[in-house]
């Protein structure tokens, strides 16, 4: 499924939430709206841009879930010493991810262990020492750091978005994003005209790493406190941004900009849905047949352009 | 006699071999650092919480065993639970429709997941994600977030006594999971639908072009799957006596990897029953010997991952591509 379906979900459940919002308020969401839903959406679409990367190698990164709650952990249970230290740590927290995510990559690439199942043993690892670091839930955020990071009042939110998306539209650009498409589309071929698979995996890995651990930045600054078992609703959440977003399981096909796409797109749907009334109770009734509807249509409109052509 | 046993260690058996012996070592070990660990007392309580893991992990292998995956698990576990006590009210004269509408709950959404998987194409992972959460929504929403009125109720006492219950020294949940592996194994090793199974996990293209109906074997698992799923659900309310919300979490990742653990290939046409049976122990065994020895929370989950880490490498790993 090309990226232009993840686009055209997005387009859909943002009028949708034009529509519905306008609806019920009376009038046009403010730029306050458009804000608070940024900063509300940044963590999702870094951990959905990360897991984009592994899936375009045709892996899966379940581990996400415990390199936020690393992240998350450790911002929470180490908050309260100024901006200086909160900036030491945000890079000590940067560390942890970029670490976890090459150990997966190392067991997957060196230790030919399939990856759902490696990040599903390291899912347990990484959570565990994100209880070790933060065992309750607690901790608060520098003023200074939310200043920057998720300002309510400047669009400091759409700034590290289009950094998010400038990062890959480089990435993509380099040798190495040349690479990441090659092992995914066929690594046996991809390996016979020299690309280094075992490598670039690692890389995969430890990118979608790092990209965790600025989401718990991010998921800090956004609700200044932590819980050690934050990440866990990312694992799927991010899964399902990735597949609305275009990127194919298989591999080599898709784009990181249609994981961000659809992570909008995700985060939008909760909105139009708490506009529209519905029962709380039922919103993931919503969101599971959203994802579903996206995809058969996203595979629809495909065979018939295919058709067409 | 050991001569003619080792001519016959295929590929297969060795698999469930390992997945039996990483089950012992657990035991063993087990039993070194904490004397009684692997007394039948000890054992009979492991074999009751690996029995919920058995059940999903069922589920999960078959659709495994053809590549596929079911992430719908958890809240078609937690449907079906919620489902037999608000039909039963706790009464035993409606004990069996109880069982069927739970049954029939899960039944309904893996044929959902199987004909969105076979015939609209839709990935296994998108398909049962997504009606996982379609379960969710239904179940929170129809029982108001489990405060209606008949959500209060206890499951029927017989069903209650048939999974804490014994006969003679046998707990009688031991007697129902053994039926589930003997249902699983001849279904597997026996009948031709079994052999069309590892057929199309091996190579559906092969298996279609040989007439195996892939289509319609896909359908069949995944309904399997779900049945299974809510299989256990009923088996985990009737242990606990009344359903919770989030009652399936855990046991999404635990029926992976008591699956691989147990041997079965996650590329599919790979593996049986006997060894996700062993792999189902085996998890149980870990964690309960870690809180034998008062392993903090966070101890127990890094070295549970740990362990799976290390039982993957023995066994678990893929062939060298060079």
């Amino acid at each position: 499924m090309p990226k232009v379906i993840g686009y055209a979900v997005l387009a859909a459940t943002f009028t949708a939430y034009l529509v519905v919002y306008t609806t019920s308020l009376g009038h046009l969401p403010t730029s306050f709206d458009y804000l608070s839903l940024l900063n509300t959406a940044l963590p999702l679409v870094l951990v959905a841009a990360g897991q984009s990367l592994v899936v375009l190698t045709g892996g899966i990164d379940l581990s996400v879930g415990g390199m936020v709650g690393l992240g998350v952990a450790i911002m929470a249970a180490t908050s309260g010493g100024g901006l200086a230290a909160s900036l030491g740590w945000i890079a000590v927290v940067l560390a942890a991810g970029l670490l976890c995510g090459t150990a997966n990559g190392l067991i997957v690439a060196k230790g030919r262990i399939a990856p759902i199942l490696t990040t599903l043993a390291t899912l347990s690892v990484y959570s565990g020492l994100a209880l070790k670091v933060l065992p309750v839930p607690g901790g608060s955020v520098a003023p200074e750091v939310r200043a920057v990071l998720t300002n309510p009042d400047l669009p400091t939110a759409l700034l590290w978005l289009g950094l998010v998306v400038a990062g890959w539209l480089v990435l993509r650009r380099t040798r190495f994003g040349m690479r990441v498409y090659a092992v995914g589309s066929d690594e046996t071929a991809a390996r016979a005209v020299g690309v280094p698979a075992a490598r670039v995996k690692v890389a995969v890995y430890a990118l979608s790493g790092l990209c965790s651990a600025l989401a718990a930045v991010f998921y800090v600054a956004t609700t200044t406190s932590g819980d050690p078992n934050a990440g866990t609703s990312y694992i799927l959440t991010s899964i399902a941004a990735v597949v609305v977003g275009g990127v194919a399981f298989s591999g080599g096909r898709g784009s990181a900009l249609g994981a961000i796409a659809g992570a909008l797109s995700l985060t939008l749907v909760v909105d139009v849905l708490f506009f529209a009334g519905i029962d709380p109770l039922y919103q993931s009734l919503f969101q599971g047949l959203f994802l579903v509807v996206a995809v058969l249509l996203g595979g629809a409109t495909l065979r018939l352009r295919r058709a067409a052509s | 006699m050991i001569g003619p046993m080792l001519e016959r260690v295929t590929p297969d058996t060795r698999r469930i071999a390992y997945a039996v012996a990483a089950a012992g070592a657990i035991l063993a070990a087990g039993a070194i650092v904490h004397p009684g660990f692997a007394s039948w007392t000890s054992l009979r309580a492991m074999i009751i919480v690996a029995s919920f893991i058995g059940f999903v992990a069922a589920g999960q292998m078959l659709v495994v065993l053809v590549g596929g995956i079911d992430l719908s698990m958890p809240w078609v576990l937690n449907g079906a639970a919620i489902v037999v006590t608000t039909t039963s009210l706790g009464r035993t004269d409606r004990l069996g429709q109880a069982v069927l509408a739970a049954l029939a709950v899960g039944a309904a959404v893996g044929l959902a997941n199987g004909l969105g998987v076979a015939w609209l194409g839709v990935p296994a992972v998108v398909m049962t994600l997504g009606m996982n959460g379609v379960m969710e929504g239904l179940s929170l929403g129809l029982s108001k977030g489990l405060t209606c009125p008949s959500c209060a109720s206890y499951v029927p006492d017989p069903l209650h006594r048939l999974v804490v219950g014994r006969l003679g020294p046998v707990p009688t949940e031991l007697l129902v999971w053994a039926g589930v592996a003997l249902f699983v194994t001849v279904l597997l090793t026996f009948t031709t639908f079994g052999r069309r199974v590892y057929a199309v996990g091996t190579n559906p293209r092969a298996a279609f072009l040989a007439g195996v109906p892939v289509r319609l074997v896909t359908v069949v698992l995944y309904t399997l799957s779900g049945v299974f799923a809510a299989f256990a659900g009923i088996a985990l309310v009737s242990y606990g006596g009344q359903p919770s919300l989030g009652l399936g979490d855990p046991y999404l990742f635990e029926s992976i990897a008591a699956v691989v653990v147990g041997g079965v290939s996650i590329l599919g046409g790979r593996g049986h029953y006997a060894g996700v049976v062993a792999g189902s122990v085996t998890l149980v065994a870990i964690v309960t010997l870690l809180q034998a020895q008062r392993v903090p929370e966070y101890g127990r989950d890094v070295i549970y991952g740990l362990v799976i880490l290390a039982i993957l490498f023995t066994y678990g790993r893929e062939r060298a591509d060079d």
